[in-house]
């Protein structure tokens, strides 16, 4: 940790980039003023599967403001060059215009550009396709699976025949739409061979080296500008075809081209959480020890591209038991591609261990929370490996006490409130801390302020605001003094705004970028007769407030400006970096949560509202506690929406999406809310990086969807193993 | 971009009327349709046309209408596009991108400004039938530098993450407290479902509204 005093880390701060966001200021991607821009909109193919014989675009192109209609039979072929290391799942990516495949109901098949976003519109609406249908194949659990994945320790099957308590428990699981709320967009020129992008993405380094690989251009050819990302969830962790269709069209007319998606389009091609089917046999001895658990999963992918998630890992690590088998298969169906939603393969294996745990607890007549202590690992038994921080029994207690867990009754239908049955439930949650190697540069002015840069991004968590509270500390300056920005490819390069590891990663570089900044003035002062500080050891120099002085003696010191002035320089400047430890990791690194709801069930319709939810987090340490609290609630909404509202329902017949718009697929609104509270275990975890920090924005959301589903079955008796929970269930 | 907010000619409707009924959709409509009335369609004289550049000119012009209205307290003439919704009458053509657009179908309220004081989805209202309205959106609520009493209650109490819903939520926020729908945090939730947070801020937009709306 930082020599440094930490005034701003730990501090419940507003968001530094508040003023501009109440008062619509912040530019998102549709926003930029681009001079000269037309606007695009993307015809969407109305089969599920089959090709396209035939297009008429005479009625499109005759309508006034019409400049170009572009598809398969016009467009130009495109390099589409591979893509190592970009979020490209394993298979062929949609190659856009590039022939007259259809894969999936919704498909771009052609793109209407006009001076007029109305022109454009009605355009689109105009241009007649012919198709050549199949039948498309969209059920799960009608289609052939791929080869599994597997993982085996011990002899799982066998340790299952001789156990003297057997579960064997079906899970379903609804596709989940991220439906951030603001659509995908993309705006595109073109400078002769240079492309400008300004677009929706949690990763600019990751749209700029597709649309590189994509057009055959050089990287540098390519800049990507998002500073502000109207939510993402996940869906803008990859540059979808659109963004390759805005470019084109752009490059084709030598217009820039706006192009923003409808809200329907949201589901057609931008990524969403499979579904899944996932059977889990657990058996244990009377006293509820673990002894084996056999996984089978099967979820979704695209017929062209293989998308698998961590779904394996919770079902390896959570609890202790010697014998663990699974096997994860992967199921082609004429559908988009999947991609990583809000805690991506957790979320789903969560809520099926820990509803199956639920339901041991029932069987065996203990309490969920002792069971889970019962079962608790003293090491990672996937990898041998020790925890770097685990503090689950401190989640339980403290959770557990904050609730008011000994209050519940454990037996189902037990406790009524008039016609509203009423239950508790709770549930453990796990999430790995991911980081990855970042970059960021910072420079320190004469005028005693800061500017610090990294190509990162901010979909809503913070990242502006905790970023400048890193760099405030390590630099010794007020956050006042410090300015972040991010979202441009011309930064320094980050990883994905995604995973949770913003704040290791990106803020790990910042941290050293930081205090190479600040070594370099200490350097200075203590080298410099002129200097109060004149000959003190580096390391006994600490900043504060601009003003650099001495450990012990905060009277014997000056400020940077003087410094910076009396030395001539305009400013001090360092790029800093952060990379993981390279080798074979020494700990296993994971945040945990234990979750608890309340909910009420309306004992003849079947109604639930969650009543309250409490999470209690050990996510190593808090950087921004007010938007740290602000995630952890915004985690629990969409963990109630899992639970008991979200479900992208797909007609197989033709393959259609019947509810793609924000009428049908429900979402919580402010009424579905009630009182929620979040509580962040006090602590670092050291080995995880230098900020001591293991990530959030995944592990809040899950154990939420669980938590409700125990809580469910508490109150009505009914076990629900599909998700989400409807009153039709409970009826 | 630069978006240079007009000045105020007049202020924006805050509270003066607090006994206003809430706009139902059905009530909307029928207003909207007596103003759109009295519109004369296909006027191309005077004002600012923004039915498109040079080409659609050129070509047979879309049907297009003159309109009149008042947007943050500037009076504005244009003819516009009869297709044109008020939200993309302010993103694409008044330069005033605070006004979002999440579902362009009345769904998500990410739209919402205020119609003569009266909250509407900005994606629903034909631009047309707005002759003779007062419009506030997001950048006409502060006074200057002096942020409304709401917009300042969202930055204290941390009611919002992306920010993508947050000027319809502030909007919608105002239209309630003058509406008088803050009585219990029950009643601003109910109140306040018409505007969608993904980001799930809910907790904290109720504690905002409640607050303001308690300083009043």
């Amino acid at each position: 940790m930082s020599p440094q005093p930490q005034a701003a880390v730990g501090a419940p701060l507003s968001r530094v980039d508040g003023r501009l966001k109440v008062t619509g200021k912040a530019l998102y991607a549709a926003e930029h003023e681009v001079e000269g821009s037309v606007h695009a909109v993307i015809v969407d193919a109305n089969i599920g599967r089959g090709r396209v014989t035939s297009i008429d675009s005479a009625a499109a192109e005759a309508l006034p403001g019409v400049v170009k209609v572009l598809h398969h039979r016009n467009a130009p072929k495109l390099p589409y060059r591979d893509n190592a290391g970009s979020n490209n799942p394993p298979g062929r990516r949609l190659r856009v215009f590039q022939d007259d495949r259809v894969r999936f109901h919704g498909q771009p098949v052609a793109v209407v550009v006009a001076t007029t976003l109305e022109a454009a519109q009605h355009g689109a609406s105009l241009v007649k396709v012919g198709y050549d249908a199949e039948q498309p194949s969209t059920d799960l659990t009608e289609a052939e699976p791929d080869e599994p994945t597997r993982y085996a320790r011990g002899d799982a099957e066998a340790a299952l025949r001789s156990a003297p308590v057997r579960l064997d428990l079906t899970y379903r699981t609804a596709r989940n739409h991220h439906n951030p709320m603001e659509p995908h967009a993309t705006i595109a020129r073109w400078d002769g061979d240079q492309l400008t992008v300004w677009d929706k993405t949690q990763w600019v380094v990751g749209t700029q080296t597709e649309l590189a690989a994509v057009f055959g251009l050089e990287t540098d050819a390519v800049r990507v500008i998002s500073p502000f990302v109207g939510g993402g969830f996940g869906t803008a962790l990859r540059c979808w075809p659109h963004v390759v269709v805005a470019a084109l069209a752009a490059r084709e007319t030598k217009r820039p081209v706006k192009l923003v998606l409808s809200r329907k389009q949201m589901y057609l091609g931008t990524g969403f959480r499979p579904s899944y089917e996932y059977r889990l046999r657990l058996g244990s001895d009377r006293r509820g020890r673990l002894a084996a658990a056999v996984h089978e999963l099967d979820a979704e992918t695209s017929s062209y591209e293989t998308f698998t998630e961590s779904v394996l890992a919770a079902g390896q690590m959570l609890y202790s038991m010697p014998n663990v088998t699974q096997r994860y298969r992967t199921v082609p169906l004429d559908l988009p591609t999947p991609l990583y939603m809000r805690g991506p393969g957790f979320q789903t294996a969560s809520f099926v261990i820990e509803s199956a745990m639920d339901e041991l607890a029932h069987k065996l007549g203990v309490d969920p929370i002792e069971l889970r202590r019962r079962n608790e690992p003293n090491e990672d038994e996937s990898s041998g490996l020790p925890f770097s921080t685990r503090r689950l029994r401190e989640c339980y207690a403290v959770g557990a006490r904050e609730f008011g867990w000994d209050r519940r009754d454990p037996r189902p239908r037990a406790t009524r409130e008039g016609h509203w049955l009423i239950g508790r439930g709770m549930a453990a949650g796990v999430y790995d801390t991911a980081r990855m190697p970042a970059q960021a540069r910072a420079r320190l002015d004469a005028d005693g302020t800061a500017l610090v840069e990294a190509a990162a991004t901010d979909m809503g968590p913070g990242t502006y605001t905790s970023q400048t509270q890193v760099a405030a500390d390590a630099l010794g300056l007020t956050v006042r003094s410090v300015t972040f920005r991010l979202g441009d490819s011309l930064y320094p390069p980050t990883p994905p705004h995604g995973g949770s590891m913003t704040m290791a990663s990106v803020g790990s570089a910042t941290l050293d970028a930081c205090n190479r900044v600040r070594r370099q003035a200490i350097e200075l002062a203590v080298g410099d007769r002129e200097s109060p500080l004149y000959g003190v050891g580096v390391d006994d120099v600490v900043v504060r407030n601009g003003r650099l002085h001495v450990k012990n003696d905060p009277t014997r010191g000056e400020t940077y400006r003087r410094l910076l002035a009396r030395n001539d320089r305009t400013h001090l400047a360092a790029d800093g970096s952060f990379a993981p430890p390279s080798g074979p990791e020494r700990h296993s690194f994971y945040g945990y949560n234990a979750t608890f709801a309340e909910v009420a069930v309306d004992a003849s319709l079947g109604l639930v509202r969650v009543r309250r939810v409490l999470g209690v987090y050990d996510a190593g340490r808090i950087i921004s506690p007010k938007l740290a609290d602000s995630q952890a609630l915004g985690g629990m909404v969409g963990g109630i929406g899992t639970a008991l509202l979200e479900h992208t329902v797909t007609d197989h017949r033709d393959g259609r999406i019947v509810n793609a718009n924000l009428a049908d697929y429900l979402v919580p609104v402010n009424a579905d809310i009630p009182d929620l509270k979040a509580i962040y275990l006090d602590g670092e975890d050291r080995e995880a990086d230098p900020l001591g920090v293991k990530g959030l924005g995944e592990l809040v959301m899950i154990g939420v969807a669980p938590a409700i589903a125990n809580a469910v079955f508490n109150a009505t008796g009914r076990r629900v193993r599909e998700l989400p929970i409807t009153a039709e269930a409970l009826l | 971009m630069s978006t240079e907010l007009p000045e105020l000619a007049a202020p924006p409707p805050t509270g003066a009327g607090g006994s206003s009924p809430a706009p139902t959709r059905r009530t909307f409509i029928a207003t909207s349709t007596v103003v759109g009335g009295a519109v004369v369609a296909g006027s191309v004289v005077g004002g600012t046309s923004l039915i498109g550049g040079e080409e659609a000119a050129a070509a047979e012009r879309p049907p297009s209408s003159r309109v009149s209205l008042t947007v943050n307290g500037t009076r504005r003439s244009l003819t516009v596009d009869n297709r044109t919704s008020l939200l993309d009458l302010l993103r694409e053509h008044l330069g005033l991108t605070g006004s979002k657009k999440g579902c362009n179908a009345g769904a998500c309220g990410a739209c919402t400004v205020l119609v003569d004081g009266h909250r509407v989805n900005a994606c629903l209202t034909l631009a047309v039938r707005l002759e003779g309205a007062e419009v506030t959106t997001i950048e006409g609520l502060a006074e200057g530098e002096q942020l409304h009493p709401l917009q300042q209650a969202f930055i204290d109490e941390d009611a919002f993450q992306c920010g993508y819903c947050t000027p319809g939520q502030i909007v919608s926020g105002v239209g309630c407290i003058q509406e008088g729908h803050t009585g219990s945090p029950e009643e601003i939730r109910e109140w306040m479902s018409g505007n969608i947070c993904r980001c799930g801020c809910y907790v904290k937009i109720v504690r905002a509204v409640r607050q303001t709306a308690g300083r009043k």
